[in-house]
């Protein structure tokens, strides 16, 4: 029920009134007392000109200091009167951004620099994610499913018993239609073969073996007879062949371990009372 | 009946003649100057001998790379307002290929990973800290200062950081030692740039260094990302450049003398990009400059031409390329259109805005303002990106993961308001699943990426990762179409998307090879069109959309369109569709039928995907939902290159 009232607009519309009254009411009970103080102390002048300096390049003439200096004591006047007034309280940006600063701090101070072994047990630990990938160099025939619509199939024939003949891949260079992206693929990983064939193409060329004509593969363009010349294959590498990789990851994960660590430890501070509404009243609030 | 043609290597090497050499010359020639492909005069100096071998000196980029310049993280004030939890590191690992938990707690994981990224976030209210620990000697001379600085300065400050909270809390923190809020601390720039340079993979992956400068003013859309060229150690000599007075300002004018600064102070190489004209009410593209209502001047034209080689086109807030009003004889144009107001809906549209705001109108008027001027400010190359701000670039219509971290998949957004205010009203289902930046460089590198984005040589995709070739020359032939090398023979005998013709030869008119492949994983081609614009005689600005290459057999009329519609294979209550209709590739020459030496002219390739589900549709099937009836479920997905442009 109480619930349901405090989503009224009127009654928002009220309290928004009332606090309004309130900061008003409260502007002007304090400009009749002693002024507040507002100092700029010259180490704060310092930290302006130095902001100024870092967008510039140079530091800011009289001008421009005066320039910041008003800006800041203005900042200064409507932040203090706003937080007096309580307009930072339930305000859901300032308290996002208020958490967010929380976990910068634990996030940015928390990673020292990692030590070999660490770094050389989490790459052991961790092996897929590091693997070097394999690179193949082939060759292909492409049938254009678009220029041979009615004919690919046997067009598709034809190739595989010239190319059962063919001695190598310059026998075959002639062979086939234009491929936007080319005929001969060098040193690709299959991650780059998918991004170009798509994914079934990738899989079935990384079973294939080299030295011959093979195929053909189908894919969204057509038919593909590759010729696999060379194959280098990726395998588990050594730590310093990957070394900022793991780093990162490793970091990423001690980053994590931190903003949960800082978290456990100020949650455990606090007494958490969740009044979960029961079934039937949660039930009022949301008709 | 065998129908392969057979081409002797020797005929091939004869097709090829020149273009060795020539080619190498054209790509220096690119990145010295940009747009300014003299092809001619490299052919002249270099005589063609080709070496034996076909593929030896081939270094033209030989396929794009497709990635996204602008990434928004939880280091973004509006981001983390809405709830972003992931930073830049987080942004970088997704767009990597690795799975990541989005900040609504769904995991979260692209079909493919991308080939570069740009953590754009705004430079307003990006610091939290707007300064590193500076060892200040008051503070040091305290003991617990003491501890903390160096323990946070050789990397432990994981027991700092609750040490200080804790001291903090109770009141004991040590007389100026800065704690969060007070100047100190560290600043959200530099943990930019170190995002950017661990993710920084040459060869493999590209982190770009970059922000989003936020400009604003009444609600208006100015906004640019701006990117570097170079490492850390360059960017870290400054700070971005903000549009709160007095160290920013919201005007263009001033973001240019900020980056003439850094050019010149630190020896990087920056470039800017804008993006959502549409939400600029009238201002993205102006001839009376907003900020002090005074017609372009050539300052102006020179300095947007130089900073801002590109333009966002494509995006999750609408699509810029042209709109009904401005182009009424194309039947693409009416694509997720943005138009009721301002960016924050405090103002609405006027018609007559409309003309200052998309991508077609500014590069007619450019041709204008170039021959009273001297100088065409607007001479952009085009590219698509996200402006996500969830960190996560997922703008795939099946892998969509929202503008915004509020807007990550549930039942309820499509329906809940994107903005809303007393003049109008933005969807949650409007927002757009778009876009990418394809770009054809020679390798996956910054200075490679960034290079063939000042020569403009890129192209727009609305998410799709579409192969796109498009250049143009004076020589090219019906039989370069079947050529075995197209990008060879492209290169050698015109210029790339971005480039320039000049002083068309006798009697000849421009012709253009044009050519496209859809997406390995994705729907079929409808169409590439060919669109041109020009200035008349009359010193008015035309416009005129030519079909190119249509899919299935249809043809094109004698007034250069094709009428009959692909179709459509949409099922949207399963949200399928399959790849009988349209094409898988297509590639064609195409010459200017209606080609005047004497007029400026530009030209640029759109294509069109065959029609598939539109995000709102995967959506309705996984949450089981129906989508009110104004909701769009289908959509044609597109791509639109830079321009080349045809100067007497």
């Amino acid at each position: 029920m109480i619930a349901r009232l405090l989503r009224e607009p009127l009654l928002q519309f009220l309290a928004l009134g009332a606090m309004l009254f309130g900061l008003h009411g409260l502007v002007g009970k304090r400009s009749a007392e002693a002024p507040e103080k507002i100092v700029v102390s010259a180490s704060r002048i310092a930290n302006l000109g130095d902001g100024f300096a870092r967008t510039w390049r140079r530091s800011p003439n009289e001008q421009e200091l005066q320039g910041l200096i008003e800006d800041y004591i203005r900042d200064e006047v409507f932040y203090r009167e706003g937080r007096a007034a309580g307009l930072d309280r339930d305000d859901v940006i300032i308290r996002r951004r208020v958490r967010q600063k929380m976990e910068f701090l634990a996030d940015d101070m928390s990673v020292p620099e990692p030590s070999d072994e660490q770094l050389a047990a989490y790459l052991a630990s961790n092996p897929e994610r590091f693997r070097a990938e394999d690179q193949i160099t082939f060759h292909q025939v492409f049938l254009s499913v678009t220029r041979r619509a009615n004919t690919i199939e046997s067009d598709s024939k034809q190739v595989a018993s010239v190319l059962a003949r063919a001695d190598g891949a310059a026998d075959a260079m002639a062979l086939g239609d234009p491929f936007l992206l080319g005929e001969e693929f060098h040193g690709v990983s299959p991650s780059k073969i998918t991004g170009i064939f798509g994914e079934d193409f990738s899989k079935q060329i990384a079973a294939m073996e080299a030295g011959r004509w093979q195929g053909p593969i189908s894919s969204g363009f057509g038919q593909h007879f590759v010729f696999i010349s060379e194959r280098i294959s990726g395998g588990s590498p050594l730590l310093d062949a990957v070394r900022p990789a793991v780093r990162r990851e490793w970091a990423n994960a001690q980053r994590l371990e931190a903003e949960r660590k800082l978290y456990a430890s100020l949650r455990e501070r606090y007494e958490i009372v969740v009044e979960a509404p029961s079934a039937k009243a949660a039930e009022a609030a949301s008709r | 009946m065998i129908r392969l043609p057979y081409i002797s290597a020797a005929a091939l090497a004869g097709v090829c003649a020149a273009c060795v050499f020539a080619t190498a010359v054209a790509a220096e020639d690119q990145t010295t100057d940009i747009g300014t492909l003299d092809k001619e005069t490299a052919v002249k100096a270099f005589p063609a001998k080709p070496p034996y071998s076909p593929y030896a000196g081939r270094n033209f980029p030989t396929r794009p790379y497709f990635g996204d310049t602008h990434t928004h993280t939880s280091y973004s004030m509006d981001a983390g307002a809405f709830g972003a939890r992931l930073g830049p590191k987080d942004a970088y690992r997704f767009a990597k290929g690795e799975e990541v938990i989005a900040s609504s707690g769904q995991p979260a994981k692209l079909s493919r990973p991308l080939d570069f990224m740009v953590v754009a976030d705004h430079s307003d209210g990006m610091g939290f800290f707007p300064q590193l620990v500076g060892g200040d000697p008051g503070l040091l001379a305290t003991p617990q200062g003491r501890k903390w600085y160096d323990e946070i300065n050789s990397g432990n400050g994981a027991e700092a950081a609750i040490d200080i909270i804790t001291s903090f809390g109770k009141g004991q923190m040590p007389k100026g030692f800065p704690t969060p809020g007070t100047p100190a601390y560290r600043s959200a720039w530099r943990e930019t740039i170190k995002a950017a340079e661990e993710a920084n993979e040459p060869g493999r992956f590209t982190a770009f260094i970059g922000y989003e400068w936020t400009s604003n003013a009444g609600g208006n859309n100015l906004h640019r990302n701006i990117i570097w060229r170079d490492n850390g150690a360059k960017a870290s000599l400054v700070e971005p450049y903000t549009t709160l007075t007095p160290l920013g300002s919201p005007n263009p004018r001033d973001l240019w003398k900020w980056m003439a600064m850094v050019e010149e102070k630190t020896g990087a190489e920056i470039l800017a990009l804008a993006h959502n004209g549409n939400l600029s009410n009238g201002r993205m593209f102006p001839i009376i400059e907003s900020f002090n209502g005074k017609r372009i001047d050539r300052e102006y034209a020179e300095n947007r031409t130089r900073w801002e080689p590109l333009y966002e086109a494509t995006q999750m807030k609408g699509d810029g390329e042209t709109h009904p009003f401005l182009s009424p004889n194309d039947e693409f144009a009416n694509y997720e259109r943005w138009d009721k107001g301002n960016l924050d809906l405090t103002e609405v549209k006027k018609p007559e805005m409309l003309e200052f705001e998309y991508v077609r109108s500014a590069l007619k008027n450019g041709l204008k303002m170039e021959a009273e001027l001297g100088v065409n400010p607007y001479k952009f190359g085009l590219v698509g990106s996200t402006d996500t701000h969830t960190g996560l670039a997922a703008v795939e219509e099946d892998n969509f993961f929202g503008k915004t971290s509020s807007s990550e998949p549930s039942a309820g957004r499509a329906t809940h308001p994107f903005v809303k205010t007393d003049k109008a009203v933005i969807m949650g289902w409007e927002t757009t699943a778009a876009g990418y930046a394809a770009v054809w460089a020679a390798e996956n590198t910054r200075e490679a990426i960034f290079d063939a984005m000042k020569r403009r040589e890129t192209y727009a995709t609305t998410g799709p990762r579409m192969v796109v070739r498009f250049f143009g020359g004076w020589d090219f032939e019906a039989a370069d179409a079947n050529n075995r090398m197209p990008a060879r023979v492209g290169y050698t005998k015109g210029v790339p998307m971005g480039g320039d013709l000049n002083s068309a030869p006798n009697g000849k008119s421009p012709s253009f090879l044009v050519a496209a492949l859809k997406d390995p994983i994705g729907a079929n081609l409808d169409r590439i069109q060919v669109i041109k614009g020009w200035v008349g005689k009359d010193g008015q600005a035309q416009e005129r959309v030519y079909d190119v290459a249509v899919s299935g057999g249809r043809t094109i009329d004698a007034d250069g369109r094709s009428k009959t519609s692909v179709g459509s294979t949409v099922d949207v209550t399963n949200a399928t569709w399959t790849n009988t209709i349209g094409a898988g590739e297509m590639i064609t020459v195409w010459k200017d039928p209606d080609f005047d030496p004497a007029l400026r002219a530009f030209y640029y390739v759109r294509v069109i995907e065959i029609p598939t589900p539109r995000w709102t549709a995967y959506d309705a099937k996984y949450f089981g939902i129906k989508m009110p009836a104004e909701v769009r479920m289908t959509t044609t997905e597109r791509a639109y290159t830079s321009p080349i442009w045809y100067t007497p």
